[in-house]
C-alpha cells in the first residue's frame, strides 16, 4: 500500500523508487535468503555405502594433485591431504570450494561441478593417506534436486524423505543449549544470523545461510581456513545437533517485523535505509508543500 | 467587520476564555505570526514531530515493559524461546512483540522515530549552521539545539540498552569499559552507576527512569523553551525581494501555515509508520537475550553513536601510558569521552567562537547564502567530513566484507583519513564558495549568460548577457560587506592597541584575518554595469571585469 | 533594498482598517505577494484576514477542484483508518489453534496490515490538508517587523534603577552577615543530592581485580554442564569457550551469576607450538598445548572470541583489537591497551582441565589500577 502511496505523487515517485532500489540492493542482495537453503543442488545419497575408490582417484588425479600432490601430501600450492580426512574433502568439494582455481585467495560457495556420487569417492579415497574425521553421515545433507530425478514422483519421495530427516534432524536439537554454543563460538565470526562477517588480512567468514547441516557439521570438525576446530570430544555431536538446529531454525523464521528485513545486517542498513528512505521521503513531502505556487517573474 | 460572524458557539468558547485570561489581543498577534516558505526551514519540525511520536509511542510501550533483570525461563507464546533463561526485561519485550496486538508495530515505529529524530535534527543543524542563522540574536536557541542533540544521542543509547537483547547488552558493556578509564575515579562512577559489577542487575531499572522520565522530561523542556524562543524571535528568512534585517516576509500562521504545518506531521507520522510497517528493525527476538559472554560480529549502535564506535575503533594504542603502574587507556578515553566532549563544546560555543573572531555584533535575521561565508562554510563540511568518516569507521567490519577490503586496511584508511580528509574538504569548499562568489559578482555586474551568440561587426562573436530579474539582483546583494581586519592593526600614532598587543588579542587578529581574507568584495558593485550587457557597447574582450584580479 | 515593500496595492491597504496587531510600529503586516493575477479576481469579493485586493483567492473552479482532490485523500484516510481497525481484529494474539501473532508469518502479516494501513491513513491526511492549503486557501505572502530586541535605554535604566532600589530596600546588599550565613545555609543542601547517591553501589575495592577462578576448579563448555578433559582438545586448532564448573548448582541456570560469568568466562585454544614472546611463567601456565584466556576485551569489554588458527589472532569483533594468542595474547592491532590476561591451567589426576589460580592480571575493561597488584 505504501507503493500505491508513493506512486500517486508522481513528481517524486522516480526517486522514491531510485533510492529505494539504492537501499536494497546496496546493503543486501537477498533478504529472502534463509529460505534459499534447502533449493541448493545435490542428491542425498551419500549414505551409499559402496564406494567407488577407483573413480575417487581417477577424479583426484585429474581434480586435485596439480596442487596436493599425487599422494595427497602438498605441495607449495596445496596443502598436505593426509590426515584431512573424508569429511574436510566432502566440506570442501560439496560447497564448490575445491578445486580451487586460485590457491592464494580463499574460496567463495560455489556450485560444485562434481555429484555427490563422485565426491564421496572422492572423500573415500583421500580418506585412505591416512586418519582423520569421516563423513557425518548421519546429519541431513543438501536437498535433492528435481534434475537427479527421471521422474517427479521419485523426486517428491526424494524430497519427502529429505524433508522429514531434515525436520527430524533441526526440531532435536535443544534451543538453549544450541543458542549459548552457537554465541558463545560461532557468532563473533559468522554473526548472530549466520549473515557472516570480516576476518583479518582479507579474509573472511562466510554466510551460513546456504550451508547443510552436514556441511555445518563438517565445517566444525575439520576447521576450513582460519575456522578453529571443535571435534566431536569439544562439541559433542548432539551438541553440534543443537547447534546447527539453532542457526537454522533461526534463519528460517520469517521476519515478523516486515518482508524488508535488510538481510539481517542490523544497525548500519537500519540507519542507511533511515536517512535514505526516511529523511528524503519526509524533506519531499516538506518541498511539496512548500513549493512556489506561482513564478515571481 | 467581518463578513461571516463567528457561530455563536465558537464566540461562547473565546468569550469564556477570554473572560478568564483576556487572550484576544495575544492571539491575534500570534494567529498572525509569519513563517517564511521554504522547505529546509521545517526541518525542524521533522524532528518537533518525531519527538511526539516517540512519547506516544514510548508511552504505549511502558504498559507492558518490565525493567527488570530478574532471570526467568520464558514460557510464552514465541515458540522458539520457550524454556530459555532470560531477563525479564527481554521476556517482556517479546510479550510486547508477540502477544500485544501493535506492540510490534510501535516498537518499531519507536525505533525508526528514533533513528529519524536524530536524523532530522543533524540536517536542520547543519542548515542552521550553514546558513549562519545560530548568530545573534540566535545563539541561545543554537546553544539549546545542540543540547536536545547531545541529549538525544544519550537517550537514544539508554532506549537501545533496554530490552536487554544480545547487542544491546554489549552497548551498556561498552558504556561501562568507556566509564571504566576514566583516571581514579572511573572503577567509582562505575560502582556506583551500575550497583555493583557487571552487569549486576540495577543498570536496567535505572536507565529505564533515564529514559523515560528524566532525559526527556529535560528534552521536552528544552524543546518547549527552544520553541518558544523560535516564536518569540520569529524565522529567519533567505534574501528575497522584501526580505531584509527589519521585515519577515512568509506565511501566516493562520490559517494557511497551520494548516501546511498539521499536514506535514500526517507526513512525518505516515512515512514513519510506512518504515515500520515493511522495514524489519531490531528484531531482538532473533538477536537472543543479552550474555556477557557471547557476542556477534558486524555488531553496531545506531547510526547516531556510530561515531564515537568509529573512533573507539581506528584511535590506536600507541598514546596510551602508565603512570607509576596506574594506567590511563587514552585509546578509550579519547575516542569514548573525548569525541563526545569535543563535539559538544565545539556545537555549544561555536557563535559565540564566530563572534569573537569577526566582532560581528548586530543582529542578522536574514540568513547567509552559504557561498558568502566561505570559511563558515568549509569549517562545518570539514567538521562534517570528520563526522562522517568516523561514522563510517564505526561499520569498517561491514564495509570490509561487503567490499572485500582487507579489515586493518580500511582502519588504516580511517586513521589517514580523519586527518587527511577535513584539510581537503575545507580547501575544497572555501576555493568552490569563492568561485560561487566571483560568479555572482560577475552575474550582478554583467547579467546572466543567455546561451545566446552574436557576430559582432568587427568580425568578433560575444555572448548576449541579459539582465536578470529584480529577485536574482536581490539576492546576489545580499552579500555582506566583508570586515577588513588589519592584522597590523596600529592607530594614527603607529602604535598598537593594547588589545592587540597582548596574545588573545593578537590570535583573534589572525583568526579575522584568516576568516575573512579571501572573501570577495562586492562593494562598489552596481547591478548591470558591466560592458557587455548591451552588446552595442561591447568593443572589448568579454574578459575583462574586476572580478578577476583576484 | 527599502522597508517599504508594499509593492502593489499600497493604496487599497490603507482603507483604515486596524491592521497593526501587537506591533509597535506604524507599518503593520503587508502584502508582498499573490497580488498579480488580482486584478482579474478582483470582482470576486474575497472574504479574509487581510485585505481582499491584495489576497489572491483561487478561481471557485479551481477552489472546487481542490475540494473535490482534498475530500478524496480524506475519503482514503478513512477507509484505510477502518482498515487499521479492521485488521487489528483480524490477527488475533496467541489463539488456540488459530494462526496468531505470535508466529513470526502471522506477526509479519499484522505488522504489515496495520502499518500498511495506518500509513496510508496518515499519508492521506497529510496530503489532503497539503491539498486544501495548497489549491482551496488563497497565496499570499505578508511582511510583518521582526521585534526590536534590545529595549530603550531608557526603559533599561528604569529596570536597572528598580531592581537596585529594591535590592537596597531588602538589605540583601547592605546586610552582610544575614548574606553569608544564608549562603552558607545552602551548602550542606547542595551536597546533600550527592551524598544521598552513596548507596546506589559499592566501593569499587579489590573486587574486579579477581574472580570465581580458584586453583583446581574444574571448567565445563559454556551452554552444557561438561566437564572439560584435556583429551577432548585433542586437534591443534581446537577452541571452545568455557566457564568454571558451578561450585552451587540450581540457583542460576547452569549455576552462575552473569556477573560472574562476565568475569570468569574463558576462551581455550590447542597450540602446536607458542612464539617467542611467551615468557617461561606463560608457558608452564599452559598444559598440553592447551593456553586459556580471558574472553573479556581489554578494550572495552566485549568477549574477544574470533580465533583465526592459521595466523593465532584472537579478534576482537568490537573494535578489532587483535591479540597474538601464540605469544602469550600480546596486542598486535587495534585499540587495547593491555594483553588479555591469561588462565593458569593444569591436568588433575582424572584428566580434567581445572585452573591453577586465578587470572594473571585483572579481567576486563582496562581501568585505572588494573595493572596494579593488590
Amino acid at each position: 500500500m505504501k507503493w500505491i502511496t508513493a506512486r500517486r505523487r508522481h513528481p517524486l515517485a522516480g526517486y522514491v523508487v531510485v533510492i529505494l532500489a539504492l537501499a536494497f540492493v546496496g546493503v543486501g542482495y537477498a533478504f529472502v535468503a534463509p529460505s534459499a537453503d534447502r533449493a541448493q543442488a545435490q542428491t542425498v545419497a551419500a549414505d551409499a555405502p559402496d564406494v567407488d575408490l577407483r573413480e575417487g582417484r581417477q577424479i583426484f588425479t585429474e581434480s586435485c594433485a596439480s596442487c596436493h600432490g599425487p599422494q595427497g601430501a602438498g605441495t607449495e600450492t596445496g596443502p598436505d591431504l593426509t590426515n584431512v580426512g573424508a569429511a574436510s574433502v566432502d566440506f570442501q568439494v560439496s560447497t564448490g570450494r575445491m578445486p580451487s582455481m586460485n590457491p592464494d585467495a580463499q574460496m567463495p560457495r560455489r556450485p560444485t561441478p562434481f555429484t555427490q556420487e563422485e565426491i564421496d569417492n572422492l572423500a573415500a579415497y583421500v580418506a585412505t593417506f591416512g586418519e582423520g574425521p569421516a563423513v557425518p553421515t548421519n546429519v541431513p545433507a543438501t536437498a535433492p534436486q528435481r534434475s537427479d530425478f527421471e521422474s517427479e514422483e521419485e523426486y517428491e519421495a526424494a524430497r519427502e524423505t529429505y524433508d522429514a530427516a531434515y525436520e527430524e534432524y533441526i526440531a532435536g536439537g535443544d534451543t538453549e543449549a544450541g543458542m549459548k554454543l552457537y554465541l558463545a563460538n560461532c557468532a563473533h565470526c559468522h554473526s548472530w544470523s549466520g549473515a557472516g562477517g570480516a576476518l583479518t588480512d582479507g579474509r573472511w567468514a562466510p554466510e551460513l545461510h546456504e550451508a547443510s547441516p552436514r556441511q555445518l557439521y563438517e565445517a566444525m570438525l575439520t576447521g576450513p581456513g582460519a575456522m578453529p576446530l571443535f571435534n566431536d570430544t569439544t562439541l559433542t555431536p548432539d551438541e553440534k545437533q543443537d547447534l546447527i538446529g539453532y542457526v537454522k531454525d533461526l534463519q528460517a523464521e520469517p521476519n515478523a517485523g516486515g518482508v524488508f528485513a535488510l538481510d539481517r545486517i542490523g544497525q548500519v542498513a537500519e540507519g542507511f535505509v533511515g536517512w535514505t528512505v526516511g529523511i528524503t521521503l519526509i524533506v519531499a513531502c516538506a518541498i511539496w508543500i512548500t513549493a512556489k505556487q506561482r513564478a515571481h517573474d | 467587520m467581518s463578513d461571516t460572524p463567528a457561530p455563536k458557539s465558537l464566540r461562547a468558547v473565546g468569550n469564556f476564555i477570554d473572560d478568564r485570561f483576556h487572550l484576544a489581543k495575544t492571539g491575534e498577534k500570534n494567529l498572525r505570526k509569519v513563517f517564511p516558505n521554504h522547505w529546509s526551514f521545517m526541518l525542524g519540525e521533522i524532528a518537533l514531530y518525531s519527538f511526539i511520536i516517540l512519547l506516544l509511542t514510548g508511552v504505549f510501550l511502558t504498559l507492558w515493559f518490565k525493567p527488570s533483570m530478574t532471570e526467568i525461563v520464558y514460557d510464552g507464546s514465541y515458540e522458539r524461546l520457550n524454556g530459555v533463561l532470560m531477563s525479564e526485561a527481554y521476556a517482556s519485550t517479546l510479550h510486547i512483540t508477540f502477544d500485544v496486538r501493535g506492540g510490534l508495530l510501535m516498537r518499531q515505529i519507536h525505533h525508526w522515530a528514533a533513528l529519524i529524530f536524530v536524523a532530522s535534527m543533524t540536517i536542520h543543524m547543519l542548515r542552521v549552521f550553514f546558513t549562519g542563522a545560530f548568530r545573534k540574536p540566535r545563539e541561545i536557541n543554537w546553544t539549546i539545539g545542540a543540547i536536545i542533540l547531545l541529549l538525544s544521542f544519550v537517550e537514544g543509547l539508554f532506549g537501545y540498552s533496554l530490552p536487554d537483547d544480545l547487542p544491546s547488552g554489549m552497548g551498556v558493556r561498552i558504556l561501562q569499559g568507556v566509564i571504566l578509564s576514566i583516571p581514579v575515579i572511573g572503577t567509582y562512577v562505575m560502582m556506583f552507576l551500575f550497583g555493583g559489577e557487571f552487569p549486576g542487575e540495577d543498570i536496567i531499572p535505572r536507565l529505564y527512569m533515564l529514559h523515560i522520565l528524566l532525559i526527556p522530561g529535560i528534552l521536552l523542556a528544552l524543546i518547549v523553551a527552544h520553541f518558544m524562543i523560535l516564536w518569540h524571535q520569529k524565522h529567519t528568512q533567505y534574501p528575497g525581494t522584501g526580505r531584509t534585517e527589519k521585515k519577515v516576509v512568509g506565511t501566516p500562521m493562520y490559517p494557511a501555515f497551520a494548516v501546511k504545518a498539521g499536514g506535514f506531521f500526517f507526513f512525518t507520522f505516515a512515512v514513519i509508520v510506512g518504515l515500520s510497517a515493511f522495514v524489519q528493525i531490531n528484531p531482538i527476538h532473533l538477536f537472543g537475550p543479552f550474555t556477557p559472554t557471547s557476542i556477534t560480529s558486524g555488531l553496531q549502535p545506531d547510526w547516531y553513536m556510530g561515531f564515537m564506535e568509529g573512533a573507539l575503533r581506528i584511535f590506536p594504542n600507541w598514546f596510551d601510558f602508565n603512570i607509576a603502574g596506574y594506567a590511563v587507556p587514552v585509546a578509550v578515553l579519547v575516542p569514548g569521552l573525548g569525541s563526545l566532549g569535543l563535539l559538544a563544546v565545539a556545537l555549544i560555543a561555536w557563535p559565540w567562537i564566530e563572534q569573537w573572531i569577526t566582532r560581528d555584533r548586530e543582529h542578522h535575521n536574514v540568513a547567509d547564502r552559504p557561498r558568502n561565508a566561505p570559511t563558515r562554510t568549509a569549517l562545518g563540511v570539514a567538521a562534517s567530513v570528520v563526522y562522517g568518516l568516523l561514522w563510517l569507521a564505526g561499520s569498517n567490519d561491514i564495509i570490509s566484507e561487503t567490499f572485500s577490503i582487507n579489515l586493518y586496511l580500511t582502519t588504516w584508511i580511517f586513521r589517514v583519513g580523519v586527518i587527511v580528509g577535513p584539510v581537503v574538504a575545507f580547501i575544497v569548499t572555501k576555493r568552490i564558495c569563492l568561485g560561487l562568489q566571483r560568479r555572482d559578482r560577475e552575474t550582478l555586474e554583467h547579467g546572466y549568460e543567455s546561451g545566446t551568440i552574436e557576430q559582432l561587426p568587427s568580425g568578433e562573436f560575444i555572448e548576449v548577457h541579459k539582465t536578470s530579474s529584480p529577485e536574482t539582483v536581490h539576492v546576489l546583494r545580499s552579500k555582506r560587506p566583508v570586515p577588513r581586519i588589519d592584522v597590523e592593526a596600529t592607530d594614527e600614532e603607529g602604535v598598537e592597541s593594547p588589545e592587540a598587543r597582548s596574545v588573545m588579542g593578537r590570535l583573534r587578529n589572525r583568526l579575522a584575518h584568516w576568516y575573512t581574507k579571501d572573501n570577495i568584495s562586492f562593494e562598489g558593485v552596481e547591478p548591470h554595469s558591466g560592458h557587455h550587457l548591451h552588446h552595442g557597447h561591447a568593443t572589448a574582450g568579454a574578459e575583462q571585469e574586476p572580478a578577476n584580479t583576484h | 533594498m527599502t522597508d517599504n515593500n508594499n509593492l502593489n496595492g499600497a493604496g487599497a491597504g490603507a482603507e483604515g482598517r486596524d491592521r497593526v496587531i501587537g506591533t509597535p510600529t506604524a507599518d503593520g503586516d503587508t502584502l508582498v505577494s499573490g497580488t498579480e493575477e488580482s486584478a482579474a479576481s478582483s470582482q470576486q469579493r474575497h472574504i479574509g484576514p487581510y485585505p481582499a485586493v491584495e489576497t489572491h483567492p483561487r478561481t471557485e473552479e479551481q477552489q472546487r477542484k481542490g475540494e473535490r482532490s482534498a475530500a478524496l485523500w480524506f475519503l482514503v484516510a478513512f477507509v484505510s483508518g477502518v482498515g487499521f481497525l479492521v485488521s487489528y481484529f483480524l490477527f488475533p494474539p496467541a489463539a488456540d489453534g488459530a494462526p496468531s501473532i505470535a508466529h513470526p508469518a502471522t506477526a509479519q502479516l499484522a505488522n504489515m496490515a496495520m502499518g500498511g494501513t495506518l500509513a496510508l491513513s496518515l499519508f492521506a491526511i497529510g496530503a489532503g490538508m497539503t491539498v486544501w492549503a495548497r489549491q482551496v486557501m488563497p497565496h499570499y505572502e505578508v511582511s510583518t517587523p521582526y521585534d526590536e530586541l534590545p529595549s530603550s535605554p531608557k526603559e533599561k535604566s528604569s529596570f536597572s534603577d528598580f531592581f537596585m532600589r529594591g535590592a537596597h530596600e531588602s538589605g540583601f546588599t547592605k546586610r552582610p552577615l544575614m548574606r553569608r550565613t544564608l549562603i552558607a545555609a545552602m551548602l550542606p543542601l547542595g551536597l546533600a543530592p550527592v551524598v544521598l547517591l552513596r548507596d546506589t553501589g559499592p566501593l569499587p575495592g579489590d573486587r574486579l581485580k579477581h574472580t570465581m577462578w580458584e586453583s583446581g576448579m574444574r571448567m565445563v563448555v559454556e551452554g552444557t554442564d561438561r566437564e572439560i578433559r584435556a583429551t577432548d582438545l585433542d586437534r591443534v586448532g581446537g577452541m571452545i569457550s568455557a566457564l568454571p564448573k558451578a561450585p552451587h548448582e540450581g540457583e542460576h541456570g547452569h549455576g552462575l551469576t552473569l556477573n560472574e560469568q562476565a568475569k570468569a568466562v574463558i576462551l581455550l585454544i590447542k597450540m602446536d607450538e607458542f612464539g617467542p614472546d611467551m615468557t617461561e611463567q606463560q608457558r608452564s601456565w599452559t598444559a598440553d598445548g592447551i593456553v586459556a584466556y580471558s574472553k573479556i576485551c581489554t578494550h572495552v569489554g566485549c568477549p574477544a572470541a574470533l580465533y583465526e588458527r592459521t595466523t593465532h589472532r584472537i579478534l576482537c569483533p568490537c573494535h578489532q583489537s587483535t591479540f597474538d594468542a601464540a605469544n602469550g595474547a600480546k596486542v598486535v592491532f587495534g585499540p587495547a591497551h593491555r594483553p588479555l590476561p591469561q588462565l593458569p591451567l593444569r591436568v588433575d589426576d582424572e584428566g580434567y582441565l581445572v585452573a591453577a589460580g586465578d587470572f594473571s592480571s585483572a579481567v576486563g575493561p582496562t581501568f585505572w589500577d588494573a595493572e596494579k597488584g593488590d
